[in-house]
């Protein structure tokens, strides 16, 4: 029943946006190991995000009630993506006559960068305009390589229904194309989640920054809820990783082995992106689109190897 | 009551708006209210028609006009009543808007304007509710002019005549295709009646022109890539309302014609027709967005943005007929449900940006983005409404613009179905990547302009003496807002017309699996295919997560706010170090360098003050490719020709009597050959 199913993909999302903290927690602890620091604690972000949750916030005057609503609207769709996201093949709700779609799952990420590039322009700073136009730029330039690497699984499903598009992938190895869409869609989810080489989410340097220069006027409460929803978000990618685009499927019957796979899964891929940050140095702007075409063209190469 | 009653009570209001406009020439504002009262009444009226349709089932009828090949024949059928529909329903909101608009114009020859602007929406109604080839061409023509007029209606400014020329020019080009299409099909038919056209008789060769003449013809009217060069030019210089109307609705009219004749006249044909489609369609929508992207011109970027929605709703239109011609029945009235449903959504959202585009501009008296800012604060409404538009047209969930751009991704992820193997797939990836790309860059265009109107601070002294536009402005600009969510939510109830408006050109029971039996899923199933997309469970999650914000929000309390100004490294900010669109735009228009040619003027000043540095004035142009390498050398082609023309046109009458008597003796001549 739709009802049933409603409060699983609720249920699903609480679980994901809880977790969402801690892997991110894990990308920086790996980091700090591989620079020989010892970085902060794998709980760090939860505390950051409690304590600005407890701030108050300095608002500038120029700012309007959409600079207010975004990260509400922010965190809202990075937990409408958490409830999407295709966790395990959810066969045992297929009554409902409804499953998450790949292209609503998009789409939601579409809106929240739609406001977020608002909000930064809102201030009417440079740091927002330059981080809005370059989030804008970098996303026209992820959007095709994003739905290509899509394809190559959603072509295999003969669907673009999340739940279909797992099993799928869980079910058979797809031989040299599974390796170049998983190629393919980890270049674009470097560029989603903000990382090195495309954005660096350490740093507040204007010549390089991308995300942080979008949210630079927010504060206290407010950026407490962007920064969760931040990190939902790469959350969500990196299980969309996992569970689609990981090349060699292990089939697994049991629902909880399944999650503990998908567990292992994702803290892999969380390791591999903190291993390219390590090794990749930032990019210039301009060449990012010369690197996305390359995921743009393995991801076509995959299509046509299937 | 019956329809042929309801129908002729339309004309009769149009009319009685058409012959007493005039006569209250003394009394501007008198005439104001009539006219646009007139004016929506005939729309409500052609809602009522199409209404009427819907319930009780197709409609026509015919009346002797007692003229050699003419008849005034009116068949609406459910496709005819979709359209009549959209038109009645946008033809009122800008009637309404029109009331307000059209104070503006006052001084400026209202009266042609309000005549012009009647007759405007009474053609574009009768071209979709017509149905004799003659009558067709008639009306077609009628609305023609009185669009050129309306894009003209500011003739003392040289922008607005070129743009009205260069459109009249286009559109008899148009025109000129159409007639020949339809000609060639009454020919093969035998007959004039739409009811009775069909090229079904005919021979490949004919077949094919008659789809090459319509794709022309329409595509002229449409917009489409590389015909579009009259629509950046001549909906911006139209008034607002009118604006609103040619971009909404008159686009439609010709994916009317186009619907004719590649669903019911010509039926089934071969796969290249659609290949060809497909490929114009995504040409229209790249190219179309990029270069809305890159305008400053507020209309002329909407307008833009028109050519890219129209190449968004071939795209239905083509895939359709691919998978019609390898007898994919069913995913084909799906591909065109798309195309349909896409037009409705246009209508309303490019309605809803036009108006709020006007009310803007009848406030700070600019086009040019640049000089707006700021305008939440002092057009609240307004800025609410523009929103809503922008997020439909960006194609953001939950509103109506999300589920035809799904709808479209759907049917493109099905091509591989009818062309096989790796081509298919092939052609299927990359025109959903370029529609992703179509996507992301209207989304970007979108925040551009929302954020350089309305958001930080004002940049120019007319946006800061701007104030909030009247009720008459405000009222349609919120309906069509409301629309925008109501046709997202509704979908799946709209599915369920499409089929019926389509179920006609199909066999039987073919479309019934395009619908679903709950409420709120919109989802097909064709075999191994399914989707389905519900924006109800999805307002529920997004729901859930606003409220789980909220309670993080309130965990500690409400927190103090405090004011503090924007952060510009110790400066005290200002207007002028916000980023403009031209900055915006600038990643974007570097990366697609090749395409878009962009030229750089920058000028150094140095003869200033030592102490406040240089004045620098930078200005970056780009290039309208098809504008520059093929309409302007045909242009100066053209013009070396007529020069040619010149030696024997020397306006000297003893001259031209000589060219009637040589005429008249080589024709005599000729006649007596036999």
């Amino acid at each position: 029943m739709i009802s049933t199913y409603l409060i699983y993909l609720l249920g699903k999302a609480l679980v994901l946006t809880a977790l969402a903290p801690l892997v991110a927690g894990i990308i920086k602890k790996v980091k700090a190991f591989l620079q020989n620091r010892r970085g902060p604690g794998l709980f760090q972000l939860y505390f950051d995000i409690g304590k600005l949750l407890a701030k108050d916030s300095i608002i500038s005057p120029t700012t309007s009630w959409i600079f207010t609503v975004t990260p509400f609207i922010y965190f809202a769709a990075a937990f409408g993506a958490a409830a999407l996201a295709p966790v395990v093949a959810e066969v045992f709700f297929g009554t409902t006559g409804w499953q998450p779609d790949l292209f609503m799952l998009l789409y939601l990420f579409v809106l929240s960068r739609f406001f977020l590039v608002l909000a930064g322009l809102d201030a009417g700073s440079s740091f927002g305009g330059m981080g809005g136009a370059r989030e804008m730029f970098v996303a026209v330039m992820v959007e095709p390589a994003l739905l290509l690497a899509s394809l190559t699984v959603a072509l295999r499903a003969h669907s673009t229904n999340l739940t279909a598009m797992t099993l799928s992938a869980q079910t058979g190895f797809g031989g040299l194309s599974a390796i170049f869409a998983a190629t393919a869609f980890f270049v674009v989810l470097i560029a989603e989640t903000g990382r090195i080489p495309v954005d660096n989410p350490d740093t507040h340097l204007e010549l390089t920054m991308i995300h942080e220069g979008m949210v630079l006027e927010y504060s206290g409460r407010r950026l407490g809820l962007i920064v969760w929803a931040v990190a939902t978000k790469q959350l969500v990618l990196l299980v969309l990783f996992a569970a689609l685009f990981w090349p060699f499927p292990l089939i697994i019957d049991s629902v909880a082995g399944q999650i503990v796979w998908l567990i292992v899964k994702v803290v892999l891929t969380a390791i591999a992106l903190a291993l390219t940050e390590m090794l990749a140095n930032k990019m210039r702007l301009f060449k990012v689109p010369g690197f996305l075409a390359v995921a743009s063209l393995l991801a076509l190469l995959a299509i046509v190897a299937q | 009551m019956n329809f042929t009653t309801i129908y002729l009570l339309m004309l009769l209001i149009f009319a009685v708006g058409l012959i007493i406009t005039p006569v209250l020439c003394k009394k501007l504002k008198v005439a104001n209210l009539f006219a646009h009262g007139i004016a929506l009444l005939g729309s409500l009226a052609a809602v009522l028609c199409a209404s009427f349709v819907f319930v009780t089932g197709p409609q026509a009828f015919s009346l002797p006009l007692y003229l050699p090949f003419m008849a005034f024949s009116v068949r609406v059928d459910y496709l005819a009543a979709y359209f009549l529909a959209i038109i009645g329903l946008v033809g009122a909101a800008a009637s309404i808007y029109a009331v307000a608009y059209g104070r503006e114009y006052f001084k400026r020859r209202f009266i042609v304007m309000a005549e012009l602007y009647l007759a405007f929406l009474l053609s574009m109604l009768l071209v979709v509710s017509v149905s004799h080839v003659f009558a067709f061409l008639v009306v077609w023509e009628v609305m023609s002019v009185a669009s050129f007029m309306l894009v003209g209606q500011e003739y003392d400014n040289p922008v607005s005549t070129k743009a009205a020329y260069l459109y009249l020019v286009m559109t008899h080009i148009g025109t000129a295709f159409i007639m020949t299409a339809f000609l060639l099909l009454a020919k093969t038919s035998g007959s004039m009646e739409f009811a009775e056209l069909s090229a079904l008789g005919a021979d490949t060769w004919t077949k094919n022109a008659i789809f090459l003449c319509a794709l022309i013809g329409f595509g002229t009217k449409a917009g489409l890539i590389p015909l579009h060069i009259w629509l950046p030019k001549a909906h911006p210089a139209a008034p607002t309302h009118v604006s609103a109307l040619m971009s909404g609705v008159m686009l439609k009219t010709a994916i009317y014609g186009m619907t004719r004749f590649y669903l019911e006249f010509l039926g089934v044909g071969p796969a290249w027709w659609g290949g060809i489609i497909l490929l114009f369609a995504i040409v229209s929508a790249v190219l179309g967005v990029l270069y809305a992207m890159m305008e400053h011109d507020i209309k002329s970027l909407l307008a833009y943005s028109s050519v890219e929605n129209i190449g968004l709703i071939m795209l239905g239109m083509g895939a359709g007929m691919v998978l019609m011609s390898n007898g994919l029945t069913t995913l084909a009235g799906l591909a065109w449900a798309a195309a349909l449903f896409h037009v409705l959504n246009h209508a309303v959202f490019k309605a809803l940006l036009f108006f709020g585009a006007g009310a803007v501009i009848s406030v700070t008296h600019t086009r040019d983005i640049e000089q707006h800012g700021g305008l939440i604060k002092v057009m609240p409404y307004t800025a609410v409404v523009f929103l809503i538009g922008a997020a439909a047209i960006s194609a953001l969930p939950p509103f109506n613009g999300f589920v035809s751009e799904w709808l479209i991704f759907q049917v493109l992820f099905n091509l591989p179905a009818a062309i096989g193997g790796v081509l298919g797939k092939m052609v299927a990836a990359v025109l959903i990547s370029l529609l992703g790309l179509t996507g992301a860059l209207a989304a970007a265009c979108f925040v551009k302009a929302y954020g350089m109107i309305f958001l930080a601070k004002p940049r120019g002294n007319k946006a800061e003496q701007a104030s909030e536009v009247s009720g008459f402005m405000l009222v349609p600009m919120f309906l069509m807002a409301i629309l925008c969510l109501v046709l997202g939510i509704i979908a799946p109830k709209i599915m369920v017309l499409l089929r019926d408006i389509l179920a006609p050109f199909f066999s039987e029971g073919v479309l019934d699996s395009l619908v679903n039996s709950a409420w709120y899923v919109l989802g097909f199933q064709q075999g191994q295919v399914s989707a389905g997309l519900s924006l109800p469970a999805l307002g529920v999650v997004f729901g859930a997560g606003i409220v789980l914000a909220a309670i993080f929000y309130l965990l500690n309390g409400l927190g103090k706010s405090e004011t503090g100004e924007t952060w510009t490294c110790g400066i005290v900010p200002n207007a002028r170090m916000e980023y403009t669109a031209t900055g915006f735009s600038g990643p974007i228009r570097r990366a697609f360098g090749k395409v878009l040619l962009p030229q750089t003027e920058k000028v150094i000043n140095t003869n200033t003050s030592p102490y406040s540095g240089w004045r620098v004035i930078y200005e970056v142009h780009i290039t309208h490719v098809v504008d520059e390498l093929v309409y302007q050398p045909l242009n100066r082609r053209i013009v070396i020709a007529s020069r040619f023309m010149k030696e024997i046109q020397t306006g000297s009458v003893q001259l031209y009597i000589g060219y009637i008597m040589a005429v008249t003796i080589g024709m005599l001549i000729w006649s007596t050959r036999w």
